[in-house]
Order: C-alpha cells, then sequence, then structure tokens
C-alpha cells in the first residue's frame, strides 16, 4: 500500500504512541523494508528493517532436533520417568479397577464350574473290560441283593406278628372301656 | 498430545524461541539450553495441556521463566555477538552490508541496554509480531503495562537512535 507524507507521519506518530495494530506495523514494516527511504526517516528506516532481520536469526544447530528426539521419548510420563509398562495414559486407579473386574469374572467362572461339577457329577469309569467278566460279576452282585431282600423280608414278617398282637391287645382295651 | 502432534505444533516454535530467550539471556549457548529444557517441560507437561488454546504463547511463557531462572543463576547477563546465529544477508553491496551491519549492531547495543520488561514487550511485539494481550499472557503482566512498557522502550530506542546518529553519542 502506497503512503503519502502525512498518513506515513500520523501512523509512526501511533506507532511510538504504542497505539497501533498489529496490521498497521506491518505497512510501515513494507514501507521500510523499500528503498528509497527519506533521509529524516533514516533511523526509523533502520529500526524497522533490524526487527525483520531478527526475525529471521535460527539456532542454526543441525543436531538440535536429534538431541531433542533422545531426551523425549513417548513412554515418558509427565515426571520425566519411564514407564516400563506403557498404558498410555491409565493411571493407577484405573488399572485397579480393571484389575478388579478381572477377578470377579475368574472368580464367578470358578465357582460356576464347581456348581456345574456338583449338579451333574462324573459317570463312574468301568471297572471291567472284559463283558462277560462284567456280566457275571454284576449277576453276583444282584443275587446277592436279592438274598439280602429274602431275609429282609422274613425278618419284616415277624414284625407283622408283633404288630398283630399289638392290635388285639388295644382292641381288648377299647372293648373294656365301652362296658365301663 | 503424542509425538506427531507435538513434533509439528510445538518443535516449530523452536526459533522463536530461541529468539526471546537469546534477547533475555544474551548468549546463544545458554539460550539453546533453555529452549531445550523448555520444549522438554512441554513434552513432559502434556497431559495437563489439553485445555490450553495458544501453545506458542504458552512455550514463550515457559521460555520466558526458564530464561529468568537462569539469569538468576548466572548472576550477570552476558552480550554476546550473533556469532553462531544464522542471519539471513540480503544482496548488498560490501558497503552498505557493513553500514547496516553497523546499524544492527548498534540498535542491538541500544534494546539490550532496555529495562528488562521494556525488552522483553519490545521484541514480542517488534520483531514476534505477538498481539498486546498475548505479549500480557506471556510476561504474566495486563495489557495497560504492555503498552506503557513498549512507549517507553521504543521512545528510549528512537531518542538513542537519533542522538547517535547526530552527534555519534
Amino acid at each position: 500500500m502506497l503512503m503519502d507524507s502525512k498518513q506515513l507521519d500520523e501512523l509512526l506518530q501511533k506507532y511510538w504512541n504504542a497505539e497501533t495494530s498489529l496490521e498497521e506495523e506491518q505497512l510501515l514494516k513494507e514501507f521500510f523494508a523499500r528503498e528509497p527511504v527519506p533521509e529524516a526517516l533514516r533511523e526509523t528506516a533502520s529500526l524497522f528493517r533490524y526487527f525483520e532481520r531478527q526475525k529471521n536469526v535460527s539456532m542454526n544447530d543441525a543436531h538440535f532436533d536429534r538431541e531433542l528426539r533422545k531426551k523425549i521419548r513417548p513412554n515418558q510420563t509427565p515426571n520425566g520417568t519411564i514407564r516400563l509398562f506403557p498404558f498410555g495414559s491409565l493411571g493407577v486407579a484405573q488399572l485397579a479397577r480393571i484389575a478388579a473386574g478381572l477377578f470377579v469374572v475368574v472368580a464367578a467362572t470358578f465357582f460356576i464350574h464347581q456348581e456345574v461339577k456338583k449338579a451333574y457329577p462324573d459317570e463312574p469309569e468301568d471297572t471291567y473290560t472284559d463283558p462277560k467278566v462284567a456280566f457275571e460279576e454284576t449277576k453276583k452282585a444282584l443275587m446277592m441283593i436279592s438274598n439280602s431282600f429274602n431275609k429282609a423280608q422274613k425278618e419284616a414278617s415277624k414284625i407283622n406278628v408283633f404288630n398283630e398282637a399289638q392290635d388285639k391287645i388295644k382292641k381288648g382295651q377299647d372293648e373294656k372301656k365301652t362296658n365301663i | 498430545m503424542n509425538l506427531e502432534h507435538f513434533e509439528s505444533r510445538v518443535l516449530p516454535v523452536k526459533n522463536k524461541l530461541f529468539r526471546f530467550a537469546f534477547r533475555m539471556l544474551g548468549s546463544s549457548e545458554e539460550a539453546k539450553d533453555v529452549v531445550q529444557e523448555a520444549l522438554i517441560k512441554v513434552w513432559n507437561g502434556r497431559e495437563q495441556m489439553a485445555g490450553i488454546e495458544n501453545m506458542e504463547a504458552w512455550c514463550m511463557r515457559i521460555t520466558k521463566n526458564l530464561s529468568l531462572d537462569r539469569l538468576r543463576s548466572m548472576q550477570r547477563k552476558q552480550t554476546d555477538s550473533l556469532e553462531g546465529v544464522d542471519v539471513k544477508q540480503e544482496a548488498l553491496s560490501p558497503h552498505d552490508r557493513t553500514e547496516i551491519q553497523e546499524n544492527m549492531q548498534r540498535i542491538d547495543e541500544l534494546m539490550a541496554n532496555l529495562p528488562d520488561k521494556q525488552r522483553q514487550v519490545m521484541h514480542l511485539r517488534d520483531i514476534e509480531g505477538h498481539s498486546y494481550n498475548e505479549i500480557g499472557e506471556i510476561l504474566e503482566i495486563d495489557l495497560s503495562q504492555v503498552k506503557v512498557y513498549l512507549f517507553r522502550a521504543r521512545n528510549a530506542v528512537r531518542e538513542r537512535l537519533i542522538k547517535l546518529n547526530a552527534y555519534g553519542l
């Protein structure tokens, strides 16, 4: 933008009074970057050129980025220590919650397994490999049970005799009571 | 903030941080150390920086605080030349280049002799192009103070520059 001397004076006055906007200061920088500048503004021009030159000052250190990258690592915590187990941004409390959740799942699975085992016990394993031997052994066992049942039945018939006698006595007593 | 984000948003401001640290410390080596320390600090504190809107101003503020710490430990200010620092040279005749170099050197000294706050405000405004609000944020001072420091700094440099050119004082 071209400025006449009046505009320039006004803008410079604002600049010295620290009242210019960044845009207005940019106009001044552009104005003073051009040659030639009025003799009366030589000092001001050198000041603006100084600002522009300073803007281009850089570190001039090719190793800076490499050195910095060595010192910062993705797993580095805010206090500068290295995480052995990089779990992102998870804190101790969050990890404890996850561990508690896993524990509950494992415990529940164990108890359910125990209950299922009780409800459906395993079938006994075969004790004989030869079916004939197994048949004979089964027959023997059934005969033994049968004999035991027969014995028990005989004993039970004796109990019946006692019961019958008891009933007769009870009947006699009842008859006596009614006669009285 | 991940490493990629750090490299794309934070690392590119290193030269700006360097210039500011250099302006405060007057030593390029000290300034480099401060910038490295500031960037490591930004990285280590990345989890707390999620809500920061102006990352550049935040980095400048860290740099300012670290430079002040270093100044205190140094107990004295050094004024290095810009040797070892890359300044782009324009295509000028040797005579013009010498004259400009001398002028630049003079202004450098004038700015170095300003009181600390004035020097910092003038650098942030006239070289780095920060807004008044950003300068207040970086230096932790209010807006009216920013303008007062800037007014004083500009006028002090102007007066001394006029005297130097007029009488060689």
